[in-house]
């Protein structure tokens, strides 16, 4: 099994390395940067290593007012309560758009096509109100209420149902399957790229959210970890090195979840066909 | 009369099938149709939060969105971000996906290196890229100055701060759209290459002749989807540069932030909301349009 | 793919734990009987809890920072004092706290005490949901309005009536670093008497790598390794100096003053600090704590709170108060923390909540070891001047000069979205000085013409 080198391959493997280097660098400095002593963090970043301390991670995890742990915590169940529920209303959803009879669906169908090329601000103010109204601004359900009627799920998973064969739904027929039942034990299963694929897909969309959970999350210890980033950045603009300590604190797990389950994550966004952001 | 019976079989039967949608078709309703209509009605009044009554303007919050110079440099701004950063991501990861499927080994690799910056949350590519391009300790300037050129002022001058915003989105989401390349291109006929390779083409000609013309359509698709994604920036001048200097960095949505929720003025942010949402979806149906024109062609 | 589940499990599993265990915390510290181990358990928390007494005072601000710590002693203090109060404090940052702050008071779900700026008022007074504090002051209350300098007083009025408090009184001077003073051979308290000496004396400290000055021949603008000064925070830098020159940025009457001669006059000055006499540098970008940390700035316009930063880096530095850089009248930016208290509070919580209030007022001793001077005027002139300089001399100057802003019902969409934008942008470059001014009034005058 001996393999020729071929130049072509070779020049290409450079030039592909140069770009990995780079595309990592600006992680790995910032992560330089949190590991030293914090005086450093305010002069011209050097190659070499100016020493090396934890303080800057004690220090993020010691500040009154920096609740990473809690905030982390938030950010995995907002997101994780949030696509089960997603998946659980979104795929009944779209199993019935794409397999029962119900005159006037595809009326239905090209109706919330139409929101989907409504950009999601357009919403956020009278939504905004109605959490208000409800009394549900410093809750979760003020994060997930609203996520829950994910469109753009229905259109992913339609497709998926489409493709399965009919026989499948003729055989529970003739067992006496309910309609329901059909759908749970027979059905479902059989979308289940698909699911796993939306699953990825608006786990990282909630996980990254911004703007939302920055408009109804004020409560300190209510916060998901991008708002608490946000806040970190803005209180501690003088304490550089801190803020990247605290960056990374919020990075690290999505790389170790990454890490683990590239293969799933890259598919998931090959299938869903968007390329995320 | 059996044909009466069966009917009422079929409408009974029909109607559980509406159930099915029922849990989906309240929350749409609550949280999509009913707030898109709202924030029309809420655009035509005057509506600061605190206040108890909303008198009604007919269309001056839209006469003044049209003469509102703010409004307007955004949106310069929005457009001028959105084409740069989808027009960059796109052939970036074109490029980058065409090597990478067509390497022997190490494909993986570069896969999983390339979307790790995908992985972070705004708020975290925020607060490194913010450090990234600063002036005065940025490793950007740190880098050219081994070469000897003098620090720029990335985020803090006009012509630059939005290219460089840009170049810190495509660091950060060009991973996605590469996944979805390398996806096309294994979809692609292999027979068109071997067949090209045996009449003798070099590798430039079966990119420029054979590669993007098959692969034309995802590219399109890409640079639609990311321009329409991308008109939506928020966090990149939220974090790094507040909108600044000056207003060079204000964005649609930056300003429909400002203006809803810094300010309270939820009908004139409705208003924001609504002009952005024209622009989009004509962009949409311009897209519909000239994607259908080239099916055509195509046949 | 199990795998992957069970770990999804397995996380929302210990954050639901770990979410409940927070939560059982704080309503264990909403009880009375158990306050003092709940006390103990929220300390890692930027909610503070101090006493364990019965009636119980919930007090919002948004002193993040070390100051806030500060304030936290003094409450504990007054909690020793009185055994049947207890004070639990909840710390935001302003910008959130603002927007907590609006809503709660909306909802009708407000706190029992709550810090506000004095610019503010019109902003919440015109809502109708701050509480009239004039039974605060003799003869019907506790409080002294001879403690007060009168525009102060005035500053805390909203049409006929009078709302908060004030903490401190808290503004603008210039901080100067003695290293570079003393490098350059000059007497680091020579106060510039006006704009000439100024920029003279910023000249003298502007280097560039071959330690020419401005002006020399030679002097490479592109290399400069020390700056004699830096246009900081604006907003201050540009009312104070816009005061000074006889401006304001608006009559007072609805009508916006920011394209007036004054206004030209003082933006010009600072302007020119940058692009022609090239003492400053550009803004964006340019971080000016940490330069001046690092010795590469020597005179910067700071506000009183940039205290404990000078302390923790442990500078040689001497204050100013703010020097005369216009030519018509003295004139400093000052403003005030202001305690106010919801429209509704009633009963015995009203009376606690007073009596803390009165506490708070008559013990800023300690608030000024954060920087800030205190707004009783007794306090004021009883602090030492080697404990605390910065509260000293600046204090001394807002007594004297010291001004505050306008206040008006949009205040903050008139700073933030009215004239600073256009004062960064032509700072920066990318406008001229009368460009400018004539946008940042026509954006103003928009936000008047509108009202709220």
């Amino acid at each position: 099994m001996k393999k020729k080198i071929d130049k072509n391959e070779l020049i290409v493997h450079i030039f592909l390395m140069i770009v990995a280097v780079f595309c990592l660098l600006p992680l790995l400095f910032c992560l330089k940067i949190s590991l030293e002593p914090s005086r450093f963090a305010f002069q011209m970043p050097t190659v070499r290593m100016n020493g090396f301390t934890l303080e800057n991670y004690i220090n993020v995890f010691s500040r009154q007012d920096l609740m990473l742990p809690n905030w982390f915590a938030n950010s995995v169940l907002v997101s994780t309560v949030l696509v089960a529920l997603q998946v659980s209303v979104v795929s009944m959803t779209a199993y019935a758009f794409a397999r029962l009879k119900m005159p006037g669906k595809e009326i239905l169908f090209s109706v919330l096509l139409f929101t989907m090329m409504i950009p999601a601000q357009v919403t956020m103010i009278p939504v905004y109100m109605i959490i208000k109204n409800l009394g549900l601004l410093d809750r979760f359900l003020a994060l997930w209420l609203p996520g829950i009627a994910n469109v753009f799920g229905v259109f992913l998973l339609r497709q998926f149902y489409s493709t399965i064969p009919g026989e499948f739904e003729e055989a529970a027929k003739i067992d006496g399957a309910g309609k329901f039942r059909t759908y749970v034990q027979i059905m479902l299963p059989q979308a289940k790229p698909g699911i796993i694929a939306l699953s990825i897909i608006s786990f990282l969309g909630s996980w990254n959210d911004l703007f939302w959970p920055l408009i109804v999350m004020n409560k300190l210890e209510m916060r998901t970890l991008p708002v608490g980033l946000t806040v970190l950045n803005g209180t501690y603009a003088t304490e550089r090195a801190l803020v990247l300590a605290g960056a990374f604190v919020a990075i690290l797990p999505a790389l170790i979840v990454y890490g683990i389950f590239q293969r799933k994550i890259i598919e998931g966004t090959m299938l869903s066909g968007i390329g995320g952001r | 009369m059996k044909r009466n019976k069966l009917t009422m079989y079929k409408v009974k039967d029909i109607g559980g099938n509406y159930l099915f949608l029922l849990p989906f078709l309240v929350f749409f309703c609550t949280f999509t149709i009913g707030p898109i209509l709202y924030s029309f009605f809420m655009s035509l009044h005057r509506w600061p939060i605190l206040a108890k009554e909303h008198p009604f303007v007919g269309l001056d919050n839209y006469r003044a969105l049209l003469k509102d110079k703010i409004w307007w440099q955004a949106l310069r701004n929005t457009l001028y971000f959105a084409t740069l950063t989808a027009v960059t991501t796109t052939i970036f990861s074109f490029v980058l996906s065409n090597f990478i499927n067509n390497l022997k080994r190490g494909a993986n690799f570069y896969r999983f290196v390339f979307y790790t910056p995908v992985v972070l949350s705004v708020a975290a590519m925020g607060i490194v890229m913010g450090w990234t391009f600063n002036t005065q300790y940025g490793i950007v300037n740190a880098f050219i100055g081994l070469f000897g050129i003098a620090p720029v002022n990335w985020l803090g001058s006009k012509e630059l701060v939005i290219p460089s915003l840009s170049l810190a989105s495509v660091w950060w989401g060009f991973g996605g759209p590469m996944i979805i390349f390398l996806a096309g291109f294994q979809n692609l006929p292999s027979s068109y290459f071997e067949a090209a390779r045996i009449d003798g083409a070099n590798n430039r000609i079966i990119f420029f002749k054979l590669t993007i013309p098959l692969m034309a359509p995802s590219i399109l698709f890409i640079i639609i989807t990311q321009f329409i994604a991308h008109l939506q920036v928020f966090g990149q001048s939220y974090l790094i540069t507040g909108g600044g200097p000056g207003r060079e960095s204000y964005t649609t949505i930056y300003y429909l932030y400002q203006t809803a929720w810094r300010y309270y003025r939820m009908g004139y942010g409705s208003t924001i909301a609504i002009g952005l949402a024209v622009i989009i979806f004509t962009i949409t149906i311009i897209q519909y349009l000239v994607g259908n024109k080239r099916a055509k062609v195509e046949y | 793919m199990k795998k992957f589940w069970m770990l999804l499990l397995a996380a929302v599993l210990s954050s639901v734990m770990f979410v409940s265990c927070g939560k059982s915390d704080s309503s264990a510290s909403a009880g009375a009987a158990d306050a003092p181990a709940a006390a103990e358990a929220e300390s890692d928390s930027i909610v503070t809890e101090a006493g364990s007494g019965d009636m119980k005072i919930v007090f919002w601000n948004g002193l993040t920072g070390s100051d806030g710590v500060t304030l936290d002693g003094i409450i504990q203090q007054y909690t020793e004092v009185h055994p049947e109060v207890s004070v639990r404090v909840e710390k935001m940052v302003w910008d959130t706290y603002f927007d907590k702050l609006l809503t709660s008071l909306v909802s009708g779900n407000p706190p029992d005490m709550f810090l506000l700026h004095e610019y503010e008022i019109p902003q919440f007074a015109s809502q109708g949901v701050l509480m009239d504090t004039s039974d605060f002051f003799k003869p019907a209350g506790p409080l002294d309005k001879a403690d007060f300098e009168p525009e102060y007083l005035s500053a805390l009025n909203y049409e006929g009536g009078f709302y908060g408090v004030p903490l401190d009184r808290h503004g603008w001077g210039v901080v100067v670093n003695n290293k570079l003073f003393d490098a350059a051979g000059i007497d680091p308290m020579a106060v510039p008497a006006n704009a000439d000496e100024f920029i003279a004396l910023a000249t003298s400290l502007t280097l560039d790598a071959n330690g020419n000055n401005p002006g020399d021949a030679g002097f490479d603008a592109s290399n400069v390794v020390q700056w004699g000064t830096v246009a900081s925070w604006m907003k201050p830098n540009f009312l104070t100096v816009l005061w000074q020159n006889g401006g304001d940025w608006t009559d007072g009457n609805g009508k916006a003053t920011l394209d007036t001669p004054e206004a030209k006059k003082t933006l010009q000055f600072w302007y020119d600090l940058i692009y022609k006499y090239q003492v400053a540098p550009v803004p964006a970008g340019f971080d000016g704590w940490q330069s001046f940390a690092n010795d590469m700035v020597a005179i910067i316009p700071e506000g009183c709170w940039m205290f404990n930063f000078l302390e923790d880096n442990e500078m040689d530095y001497s204050v100013w108060e703010y020097p005369q850089l216009g030519d018509k009248q003295p004139a400093v930016w000052t403003s005030g923390h202001v305690m106010y208290m919801p429209a509704g509070l009633s009963g015995e919580k009203l009376d606690a909540t007073k009596d803390l209030i009165s506490y708070l007022f008559n013990n800023t001793t300690k608030w000024a070891t954060a920087g800030m001077p205190p707004a009783s005027m007794p306090v004021r002139n009883n602090l030492d001047p080697a404990d605390v300089p910065i509260a000293v001399t600046y204090g001394s100057s807002f007594a004297r000069q010291g001004r505050f802003d306008n206040g008006h019902t949009a205040i903050t969409e008139i700073i933030d979205n009215g004239y600073a934008p256009e004062l960064d942008a032509c700072l920066n470059g990318l406008k001229s000085v009368e460009d400018a001014l004539r946008d940042a009034n026509a954006a103003v005058q928009a936000i008047l013409d509108r009202g709220f």
